[in-house]
C-alpha cells in the first residue's frame, strides 16, 4: 500500500498541455489524428498513442463562465480491475510494480480484446495500439525505478503534477484540499482511498469529465467475470498438469 | 497407494484451481510470482548538452540527449539546475525534441508568388537577395521627410517589426538599431507581447 502516487492539483493547472506532450516525448508516442471540436482538446480522447489527455470543459455557472482542466491519465488503481480484464486472456499481460504500485501492460497484451479491458476500467483509460497491444499510462515506471520523477511531473510549469511517495502526496493533497476549501467549498479529492492518481478538484467532478471519479457504470461484464472465473484456474490445472 | 512428488503437485494445483472455482477469486490470479523486470532508462548512455527553448521571450533551459552511436537527439527535457525553469517547459518547449527530428520539417526555402496556389523550392540566396529587394521598396515607398507641420521627422511609416524573441540583449541591438537606420518607429519586442 506504501508504493508512489501523484497528485494532481487541477486548482493549479493552465492546462498549457505540457505534461500530454513530455508523455508522448518519453514514451516515443506519435502524434495523433486532432480534430476542432470547438474546444482546445486534441486529440480528442485519449488514443494508442495518447496516454497523457488535458481535457477542457466549459460551463455556465451563475450566469458566469467557468473553464475547467482535467490532465487525465492512468489512475494506477491500488486493485486495478484492468489487471484482472486482463489476465482473464493472458498471463504476464499486467505488472503490478510492488516497489511504486504501478500497473504497466506489457507487449503479451497484444490482441487482448481492448473493449474488454476498457470496460473493466472505472476511469476509461485503455486503448489499443493499431498493433493491438493494450497501452496506457506506465508511470514512466522507468525513470522511477531509476530515481527520476515521470516526465508529465519533470515538466510540470505550475506545480499542478506532483509526485512521490504515496504518504508525501497525500499529505500534500490535504494540505491543499484544506488551503481550497476556502474559496471552493465543493474542493475535493477524487477516490483518494482506491487509486495512486490523486485529484484535487474545486467544484463537481462530473463538470470535469464524465470519468473523473469511478462508479457510475457497473465494473466489469459478465462475460469477463465468467471468463474470470472459470478460464483463468482451468489454465492453471492445465500448467499443473503440464509440469507432470 | 504411493504418492510420488509429481503426482502432489498435480493435486495441489488442482485443488488451488477448485478453491478459485469455490468463489474466493483472487487466489486464482495471484498464481504467479511476482515479475522481476528491469527497468533500464533509454537515456542511461546519452550524451547531456545543456541548451536553451528557441521559442518564446522566457529562454527556459533544455538538455538535449544526443546517443553516443548515432550522434541523433533521442529526447529533450527541462533542464532542472537552470535558473529560470528549474526543469519545466510548456508543450513546445516539451516537444523541443521535434526541432532535430520530424520528417515533417521545412529545411528548404519555400516560396509562394503572390496569387500563386503552389509553392517552390528556392536557394537562400535568391530568398535573402528578394527580401532586402522588397524591404527597400516598401521603405522607399513610405518614407516620410516631413510631417504634415513641415517638421523634419525621416520616418518610415510603411514598416513594423514584432518579435526577436529568440534574440540575445546584443542581437537585439544590432536589430534594432539597423531598424531605426531605415527609420522605423513601430518597434516590438516580443517579451512585451
Amino acid at each position: 500500500m506504501a508504493g508512489m502516487s501523484f497528485l494532481v492539483d487541477t486548482s493549479r493547472c493552465t492546462a498549457c498541455r505540457g505534461c500530454q506532450i513530455a508523455c508522448k516525448n518519453w514514451n516515443q508516442n506519435g502524434a495523433g489524428m486532432t480534430k476542432n471540436l470547438g474546444t482546445h482538446q486534441n486529440p480528442p480522447d485519449l488514443d494508442g498513442n495518447t496516454f497523457k489527455l488535458v481535457r477542457f470543459s466549459e460551463h455556465l455557472k451563475d450566469g458566469k463562465p467557468v473553464w475547467y482542466f482535467f490532465a487525465d491519465q492512468c489512475r494506477h488503481c491500488i486493485e486495478p480491475p484492468c489487471k484482472d480484464a486482463i489476465q482473464g486472456y493472458v498471463d504476464g499481460g499486467v505488472i503490478h510494480d510492488e516497489e511504486t504500485g504501478a500497473v504497466v501492460y506489457t507487449e503479451k497484451t497484444k490482441g487482448v480484446p481492448v473493449d474488454e479491458v476498457r470496460a473493466s476500467c472505472p476511469y476509461d483509460i485503455p486503448r489499443a495500439k493499431d498493433d493491438g497491444t493494450v497501452v496506457k499510462c506506465t508511470m514512466c515506471i522507468d525513470r522511477v525505478r531509476n530515481g527520476l520523477k515521470p516526465a508529465c511531473v519533470k515538466v510540470c510549469p505550475t506545480g499542478a503534477m506532483n509526485f512521490g511517495t504515496r504518504d508525501e502526496m497525500m499529505a500534500l493533497a490535504q494540505e491543499r484540499l484544506a488551503a481550497l476549501k476556502g474559496k471552493f467549498p465543493k474542493a475535493q479529492l477524487l477516490d483518494p482511498d482506491d487509486v495512486r492518481t490523486l485529484y484535487l478538484v474545486t467544484d463537481d467532478p462530473a463538470l470535469y469529465h464524465p470519468y473523473a471519479v469511478a462508479g457510475v457504470r457497473p465494473g466489469i461484464s459478465r462475460k469477463l467475470a465468467l471468463r474470470k472465473l472459470f478460464f483463468a484456474p482451468a489454465r492453471n490445472v492445465a500448467k499443473g498438469l503440464r509440469m507432470g | 497407494m504411493k504418492l510420488t512428488r509429481r503426482d502432489f503437485l498435480k493435486i495441489s494445483s488442482a485443488a488451488t484451481a477448485g478453491l478459485a472455482l469455490g468463489g474466493c477469486t483472487t487466489m486464482g490470479f495471484n498464481m504467479q510470482p511476482v515479475q522481476e523486470q528491469a527497468w533500464r532508462l533509454r537515456t542511461q548512455d546519452a550524451k547531456e548538452t545543456p541548451t536553451i527553448c528557441c521559442y518564446c521571450a522566457v529562454g527556459c533551459g533544455i538538455i538535449c540527449h544526443t546517443d553516443n552511436r548515432s550522434g541523433k537527439v533521442i529526447y529533450t527535457e527541462g533542464d532542472a539546475d537552470h535558473p529560470i525553469n528549474g526543469g519545466a517547459l510548456c508543450a513546445k518547449g516539451a516537444a523541443a525534441y521535434q526541432i532535430a527530428r520530424n520528417e515533417k520539417r521545412i529545411t528548404k526555402v519555400l516560396y509562394r508568388a503572390p496569387y500563386s496556389s503552389r509553392w517552390e523550392e528556392k536557394s537562400w540566396d535568391w530568398a535573402i537577395k528578394e527580401i532586402a529587394k522588397r524591404v527597400k521598396a516598401s521603405r522607399d515607398k513610405s518614407f516620410t521627410v516631413k510631417n504634415a507641420k513641415g517638421q523634419v521627422v525621416n520616418r518610415c511609416d510603411g514598416i513594423a517589426s514584432v518579435g526577436s524573441a529568440a534574440l540575445d540583449n546584443e542581437e537585439c541591438w544590432i536589430y534594432q538599431a539597423m531598424l531605426r537606420a531605415m527609420g522605423l518607429v513601430y518597434i516590438e519586442h516580443q517579451a512585451r507581447i
